[in-house]
């Protein structure tokens, strides 16, 4: 079935309001198997990662555990649900658990006033233009005081993460703890006035920890790389038996016989997805290829609307473009068309880490990436993939790679490597044991 | 099996180890240092104030980062000035440099600091252009660990260098230099001293690190060990 705007889109000149149900480009429904979310599988132990990192890696994890038997680590975070950090912990603490470190989670609570301060702190972190008030500061200082009231820190290790729990730290004279900061954010461009209000926190910890050199600033305390990771058991990067991914493809009209260009990603303008409209059509001159836009993103964001919106006037009626405005359940779909694509394409403007490229190149599929945030970090251009910075350059890499399967099979391989090697869940769960470890040996200083 | 240019002469009878080869690895954890380099000039003044442990990380550890890259990749300094500065010839000439020449870290900082340095006195306009990108200078924090291998004979040792982790190759086999100081690694010399295998500690220490994966270095490794047991008559 194919998924095709069939109403013409250039009449659509001012922002929808959201649609009711997230849906196809047509406004159709979308399968019923993906309308409700499905129940969440019960979380991987340890030894069902042997055969995808080998007995030798696990043997070390178990290495690295044995001398931290007995201590103890807390992460604090500001959500138990939703969000990349809320995910990466659901899968972390259970492993570091297993391996007998036993891992707390808490989570910091606040009222709408707290979460607005704190929404308002990353977006200013991340460069957006911002009034840091008294007021602002106040409500960020009481909630931070009433949850440091409220917890205990008993743990060798405590790990606070991202800014919102960061005044926590003033804890630190109470515990025997050494405390570390975990900053998942781009700290390269901040708001000034916001970062010098958070930096005397940031300064009384043991370290702080990045997800690229990029994002690091100048601070007199250790700061490590720590990038961020897929499960490659998820439903998102799972193994898939073939009858899936061909059931996914006919359920969303995606022609397996035919070459498939792919990007996933929320309709951002920052994820670029007109321009990846643009360059398919400059590929498509010389070679036949169908155009997949799965994401999310439309259906409970204005402007993700618009964008969409702007997406389908880039398409036109060509029928080989195939637009998906996906629920966030629908990992397992997503991993569906990923498998299934020739090409995946992650032409970003703008990016954090881009986990997506990392799901691209964990299922071995060449994969063009705009050189921007963490996507360099993954790939290592014509090595790993094939970085690009304009329409016309992606548009060749399309060509290019379509046309030379052997030279995009190879990039593939080495691209599934660099992120069995740097970016699994369990190279962080090793690098959180590293860290614990080399923390542990340094002297208490409080 | 890529052996063609390690072909073993015939070795006298085989010792009985008095020492066993335990099989260790190390682990790295990256810390992102204070120094970086928006342009070659930059480069060149921090490739000579940087920590050892710096150049450790850009030249050693990225091969082990990245042992699963057959040719292209050699160290961090060489992808920079291509990849950021687009320059090709330094590029070249700092990724021809073999790690594998040199047994403290001092020498091989001296050597690219050399590098870049004549190239820049050549180019004296490529210094103050800024690459795409900085480099950011990092350094490890290393902890080495055992493993559950440890060889009392050649075959053991065989199966040890079949299924340790491609970093416990890695450790012996590339980083052993700085430790011993010599030029030379764990695996040679436990041949020579321990099993009376000169010949084949020298084909080991002449595997060509820079057009393999470590995965490949590690079948050359047993496949030289394999072919000394079959000549002796032992099952491999």
């Amino acid at each position: 079935m194919k998924t095709k705007d069939q109403q013409g889109t250039s009449t659509v000149t001012s922002p929808a309001p959201p649609p009711p149900a997230p849906s196809r480009s047509n406004g159709r429904p979308l399968p019923a198997s993906v309308m409700t979310p499905p129940a969440p599988p019960p979380p991987p132990h340890l030894d069902d990662y042997r055969n995808i990192i080998g007995q030798a890696q696990v043997d070390t994890l178990r290495f690295l555990a044995k001398d931290l038997k007995g201590k103890t680590l807390k992460m604090v975070n500001s959500t138990a649900v939703g969000g990349g950090v809320a995910e990466m912990l659901n899968r972390l603490v259970p492993l570091l658990s297993e391996l007998e470190v036993p891992t707390h989670w808490d989570v910091i609570t606040g009222g709408n006033d707290f979460f607005e301060v704190t929404k308002a702190f990353h977006n200013a972190l991340h460069g957006s233009p911002y009034e840091l008030t008294t007021a602002a500061q106040e409500i960020f200082l009481m909630y931070n005081e009433q949850n440091r009231e409220r917890m205990r820190f008993d743990e060798e290790l405590v790990v606070i993460h991202d800014p919102q729990p960061v005044g926590l730290i003033r804890s630190r004279h109470t515990s025997n703890a050494k405390w570390v900061w975990r900053c998942h954010i781009d700290l390269s461009n901040p708001d000034a006035k916001v970062w010098e209000f958070l930096r005397p926190f940031v300064e009384q910890f043991d370290a702080a920890i990045f997800s690229s050199q990029s994002f690091a600033r100048q601070l007199p305390i250790p700061q490590y790389l720590f990038y961020p990771c897929i499960d490659p058991l998820s439903e998102k990067n799972k193994d898939l038996p073939e009858s899936v991914v061909k059931r996914v493809c006919d359920e969303f009209g995606i022609d397996r016989s035919r070459p498939i260009v792919t990007q996933v990603s929320r309709f951002d303008r920052l994820k670029d997805p007109v321009g990846v409209v643009q360059a398919y059509k400059l590929a498509k001159k010389y070679v036949d290829c169908q155009l997949v836009l799965a994401g999310g993103g439309a259906s409970d964001d204005p402007e993700g609307a618009v964008v969409l919106q702007e997406v389908k006037e880039a398409a036109g009626n060509d029928p080989d473009i195939i637009l998906l405005d996906l629920p966030p359940w629908c990992a397992l779909e997503i991993n569906a068309i990923q498998r299934a694509s020739t090409v995946v394409v992650q032409k970003s403007l703008k990016e954090g880490f881009g986990l997506t490229v990392t799901e691209a190149l964990w299922k071995g599929k060449p994969t063009i990436g705009g050189a921007v945030g963490g996507i360099p970090n993954q790939i290592i251009h014509k090595l790993t993939g094939v970085l690009v910075h304009s329409v016309e350059g992606c548009a060749f890499q399309i060509r290019y790679l379509l046309t030379h399967p052997e030279y995009a099979q190879r990039i593939g391989v080495s691209g599934r490597e660099h992120v069995k090697e740097n970016f699994l869940i369990t190279t962080n769960v090793k690098r959180w044991l590293l860290l614990f470890r080399i923390l542990s040996q340094l002297p208490t200083t409080h | 099996m890529m052996v063609a240019h390690n072909s073993i002469a015939p070795n006298p009878r085989l010792r009985k180890p008095s020492k066993p080869f335990y099989f260790n690895t190390s682990e790295h954890l990256l810390r992102i240092e204070r120094q970086k380099a928006a342009t070659l000039s930059d480069l060149l003044q921090a490739l000579r104030t940087c920590p050892e442990d710096s150049i450790f990380q850009h030249t050693f550890r990225t091969l082990q980062e990245h042992h699963f890259i057959r040719q292209g990749f050699s160290n961090d300094f060489a992808h920079w000035s291509l990849s950021a500065c687009n320059e090709p010839v330094l590029g070249e000439q700092l990724a021809s440099v073999d790690v594998r020449e040199f047994t403290a870290i001092e020498g091989l900082r001296g050597r690219m600091v050399e590098i870049v340095d004549d190239f820049l006195e050549s180019h004296p306009r490529a210094g103050s252009r800024p690459g795409h990108e900085p480099f950011y200078f990092c350094a490890s924090d290393i902890v080495v660990l055992p493993t559950t291998f440890v060889s009392n004979s050649l075959a053991g040792f065989l199966d040890g260098v079949n299924q340790v982790s491609v970093h416990s190759i890695h450790h012996h086999f590339i980083e052993a230099r700085l430790r011993l100081h010599c030029m030379s690694n764990d695996f040679s010399q436990w041949l020579e001293e321990e099993v009376g295998l000169p010949a084949a500690a020298d084909s080991i220490e002449r595997i060509d690190i820079y057009t393999s994966t470590m995965e490949g270095v590690r079948r050359q490794i047993a496949g030289i060990v394999e072919q000394v047991l079959k000549q002796n008559g032992e099952n491999a």
